[in-house]
């Protein structure tokens, strides 16, 4: 049998990410998507591929690649066929073309289905387990900033500096099999943080430290989690964890979420996940049921009340989500709040896997009274000490149809309801309709469902998404969102409406190039600045982006690759006010010197008029890790990346990056701030698979 | 302010009949073959080989000063040239369409009685249409002009690929000397692509000499020839819609609803029955 599965191996290569992010993402136009998130899910799919002989209709859905067609017409080639032989035979698989497969190659595997005890012993299948690493990272500005030079006083009193070195250094192993058993440790320490031993404050040497401990398939229990783990049901509307693309030039299949349950956690984001136990039981044959526990403290800003009539005496006014703790104040507000939560999850499947129900349950605790400061745009927001959210979810699949919905209530009386509809309208056309609603006071603070806010909350809206393959080799998506917002945001002192809307046209020429040009608009109202408005009360102005992108990626012999894109963005604050713009262009060159030696490189030079206009562009990274850089002002941008396997065991990484600005001073500001005009990075990163 | 925008839109401009049309989200300048062609573009006469009555019903936003009623009449003239050689049949002379049409209440409303013609050369639909428009005020008269309009459709892919335009009010009407109002005038131009046999996409930009551009997309899709499903957004009045329509026989219902986003739901309604030899009928 193993002599077989060797036999039938496809060579799995690591996926490309920089340009499946390309293709998930439409356009980033803020910090805050959670693009960290999604990229941790598809390196954990990639770490621990989907065997898709066993796959079920959820699991690929989660893969945000497929479409409802092709995940029908895989579950009906299973039925029909029996079990895939090689990822080789998905070229017989109706629906699926090429292009999908290739995409979804690094993400998955076919192995037999064979009973984990039949491999032997947990310690022992832990021990032969090829799919494990230790992975060492380190990364370090090179240029000093201003929060590692000497301290000096001001006023009497000494400046604030970073405590810690300005090192930045990950170490993590891992080691998983799906549907089996996932093992991982992770310590991380961020540039500008302290090692220390403070038991008192829960550090343990370094800042960060995760862990975890997950087993599939034991019997009846399903899934039993200890350590840090996610939640993923329903449609993320009360429970989201990484699987959230949101709108993105994927216009069809980003929309619905798979509800996949417990799932491990090992990336590096110090806040988006739960720490305790979990445990997943199949009640009867079609039943499952999902309990959890988590506690842990959160960085969170406390302030005590100076009104004696106030709600609570101590109260934490806003949550740190950051996850830096660098200087004393950041680190006073460390691990701060107390957070417990509890709750539970009732699945249900019909028999022939098209319908499938779900209950959601989930209390919050903290361990101090929070409060948002005292805003208007912060009426409706949590307050108080205790929530509690409930939610009923639904999917049903039927023929090239898939109906999908979550409502949610929150302790507050809050309402939250997302519904959606895919469709496979033809053997080219594929469309998407999602309404959403979510209440001012509706909260839910691990849900993620689709909205245009961060979280969903105050807003309303309506999505429709198209994508059409007029021609072979050529694809066309577009999306319409319409949204409201019925209370105020921040720094938006009015209730607003926008639109969203995006166009993309892409052409591969051949197996591994690809061409396309994407238009997006969107009008998002924004205060403006007392300046432009002439009032004293701030005024939301009518926001307009135009970006367009054109991105060329082609592979002329097989050991060069070439990427060109370009990026340019147009604003406007309001009716009536100038255009202010925002251009990049790159030029990105990779070659295969030898058999285990690639290195890659990118040139690019930016040109914005200011902050607002700043441009994203996605970068390579050593792997595992993620880089987005925000790009302004006027300057070049270059970095060169060097992958280098000794031997089976041994793979090395380095990386350095530069970015030079023109006509400043100074780049950055605050402690983060480097006398002079270029910036420039290193890391370094060795894996080794024992 | 929005309200009056919004009904002066509706008032004398181009007519967009039909719950097909309107849950479409009125990108109806490529439609052809049914009756409401007489209104939305007459070139979409000419595929017509039917006699067909119409009746239309459309209320916005829940207010009965802004209903709209409509009843269409399409006339195949002469013989029906059975379908050849890729081409769909038609009629050697062409078909003549009629409508009339009530707009508003008491206090403000408009009339308009419309002949139309349509006529179909190898893949180019052609059409005209001339109206006589009466606009009332309670207690302070009326006026009534005469409008004239040309459209055309062509299929740059056989049954793939449509362009249609609609020329309204080509004559630029005067209304009053006053402010020097006139009867608008607006282009239309639309693509329709069918990506397979039960889809239909659209998309349309629209010019009112006065007023700002607008772009409007549609998509229908047919599960079976007689239900039809459809989707539509206009962007110049921030309105999406909705819509089913279904075929029983001789008759084609089909209903439309819309939402603004600000002045809330609209309803549209349209019952066509067409008589005549059925062996002889065009379906889209």
């Amino acid at each position: 049998m193993p002599a077989l599965a060797t036999a039938q191996n496809y060579p799995r290569r690591a996926p490309d990410f920089e340009r499946l992010a390309q293709e998930l993402f439409a356009e980033i136009q803020t910090d805050q998507i959670p693009y960290e998130d999604l990229y941790g899910t598809l390196l954990t799919l990639y770490q621990a591929p989907l065997n898709l002989n066993t796959a079920g209709p959820e699991e690929l859905r989660a893969l945000p690649l497929l479409t409802e067609k092709q995940v029908a017409a895989l579950l009906r080639y299973r039925q029909a066929n029996g079990l895939l032989l090689s990822v080789y035979e998905l070229q017989a698989v109706p629906e699926w073309d090429v292009r999908t497969i290739a995409r979804v190659a690094p993400f998955v595997t076919v192995a037999s289905n064979t009973p984990n005890s039949a491999r032997g012993p947990l310690w022992q299948r832990i021990k032969n387990e090829e799919n494990n690493a230790v992975l060492l990272r380190y990364r370090r500005v090179l240029q000093r900033q201003k929060g590692y030079s000497p301290v000096d006083t001001f006023q009497g009193r000494p400046t604030l500096r970073y405590l810690g070195s300005p090192d930045a250094v990950a170490l993590r192993y891992r080691v998983s099999h799906a549907h089996d058993f996932s093992l991982g440790f992770t310590a991380e320490k961020d540039a500008g943080e302290p090692l220390a031993w403070r038991p008192g404050q829960h550090q343990f040497g370094p800042d960060f430290l995760s862990a975890h401990f997950v087993l599939h398939e034991q019997g009846r229990l399903k899934t039993l989690a200890l350590g840090d783990y996610q939640l993923q049901f329903g449609q993320g509307l009360l429970l989201s964890s990484g699987l959230a693309a949101g709108k993105g030039a994927e216009t069809i299949t980003n929309l619905r979420r798979a509800s996949l349950g417990v799932r491990p956690y090992a990336a590096l984001l110090e806040n988006t996940f739960f720490r305790g136990a979990a445990a997943t039981y199949r009640l009867a044959p079609r039943l499952e049921a999902t309990v959890f526990a988590s506690r842990k403290n959160i960085d969170a800003s406390a302030r005590l009340a100076t009104d004696s009539l106030a709600q609570f005496d101590e109260f934490s006014s806003s949550l740190v989500l950051t996850g830096l703790h660098r200087t004393a104040s950041e680190i006073a507000n460390r691990q701060r709040l107390s957070e417990t939560v509890g709750g539970g999850h009732l699945a249900y499947l019909s028999a022939d896997g098209n319908l499938a129900l779900g209950l959601t349950a989930v209390g919050t605790h903290y361990g101090m009274g929070f409060q948002k400061r005292a805003e208007p745009y912060n009426r409706y927001e949590f307050s108080g000490q205790n929530n509690l959210a409930f939610g009923a979810h639904y999917s049903y699949g039927w023929r090239n149809l898939l109906l999908f919905g979550e409502s949610g209530r929150s302790r507050s009386g809050g309402l939250g309801t997302v519904n959606g509809l895919l469709a496979s309208l033809g053997p080219s056309v594929d469309v998407a309709v999602l309404v959403r609603h979510y209440d001012a006071d509706f909260h839910t603070f691990y849900g993620n469902a689709l909205s245009e806010n961060t979280r969903p909350i105050n807003e309303s809206g309506f999505y429709l998404g198209l994508k059409v393959r007029p021609l072979a080799r050529w694809e066309v998506s577009a999306y319409f969102d319409q949204f409201r917002f019925p209370w105020l945001r921040y720094r938006v002192s009015a209730p607003s409406h926008g639109q969203d809307a995006l166009l993309r046209v892409a052409f591969a020429p051949t197996k591994t190039s690809l061409l396309y040009a994407q238009y997006r608009a969107r009008l998002k109202p924004l205060d403006l600045p007392a300046s432009l408005s002439g009032r004293a009360v701030p005024l939301p102005g009518q926001q307009v982006r135009h970006s367009v992108l054109l991105y060329a990626d082609v592979q002329p012999t097989a050991r060069l690759g070439l990427r060109t894109r370009l990026q340019a963005t147009y604003l406007r604050a309001d009716d009536g006010l100038p255009w202010r713009r925002g251009y990049i262009l790159s030029q990105d060159a990779s070659v295969q010197l030898a058999r285990r030696v690639s290195l890659a490189g990118r040139y690019a030079v930016f040109d914005t008029d200011d902050y607002d206009t700043r441009q994203y562009i996605f970068e390579q990274d050593v792997l595992y890790a993620v880089s987005v850089p925000a790009l302004y002002g006027q300057g070049t941008r270059a970095y060169l990346i060097l992958q280098a396997a000794f031997n089976k065991h041994f793979t090395l990484w380095l990386r350095y990056t530069d970015t030079r600005y023109r006509h400043q001073a100074t780049v950055g500001s605050g402690l983060e701030e480097i006398m002079g005009s270029a910036r420039s990075e290193v890391t370094a990163q060795v894996r080794y698979r024992l | 302010m929005l309200l009056t925008r919004v009904s002066l839109a509706q008032g004398n401009g181009p007519a967009g009949h039909g719950g097909r049309a309107q849950a479409l989200g009125n990108a109806s300048a490529t439609l052809a073959g049914e009756v409401w062609a007489v209104a939305n573009n007459p070139a979409g006469l000419g595929t017509i080989t039917q006699p067909t009555v119409g009746l239309y019903f459309e209320n916005r936003y829940l207010l009965p000063s802004l209903n709209v009623a409509a009843v269409a009449l399409a006339l195949p003239l002469s013989v029906v040239e059975p379908a050849a050689a890729g081409q769909p049949a038609r009629t050697s002379r062409g078909v003549l369409g009629l409508e009339a049409q009530r707009f508003g209440g008491v206090l403000y409303n408009e009339t308009r009685v419309g002949a139309a013609y349509g006529y179909r050369l190898g893949v180019i639909n052609i059409g005209g249409r001339l109206d006589a428009l009466q606009v009332s005020f309670q207690d302070l008269g009326s006026r009534r002009v005469l409008a004239a309009s040309l459209g055309g459709q062509a299929e740059l892919l056989p049954r793939r690929l449509t362009l249609g335009v609609y020329l309204y009010n080509l004559t630029q009407a005067k209304l009053a000397d006053y402010q020097d109002e006139r009867v608008p005038t607006v282009l239309r131009v639309g693509l329709a692509y069918r990506p397979g046999q039960q889809v239909l996409l659209l998309v349309e930009a629209e010019k009112d000499v006065e007023r700002a551009a607008g772009m409007k997309a549609g998509i229908e899709y047919r599960p079976t020839a007689a239900v039809a499903v459809r989707l539509g957004y206009a962007s110049l009045s921030q309105q999406a819609t909705g819509g089913v329509g279904l075929r029983a026989g001789d008759f084609q219902l089909d209903y439309a609803a819309g939402w603004h986003s600000a002045l809330g739901l609209s309803q549209y309604f349209s019952l066509g029955w067409q008589w005549g030899k059925s062996e002889m009928k065009n379906l889209e």
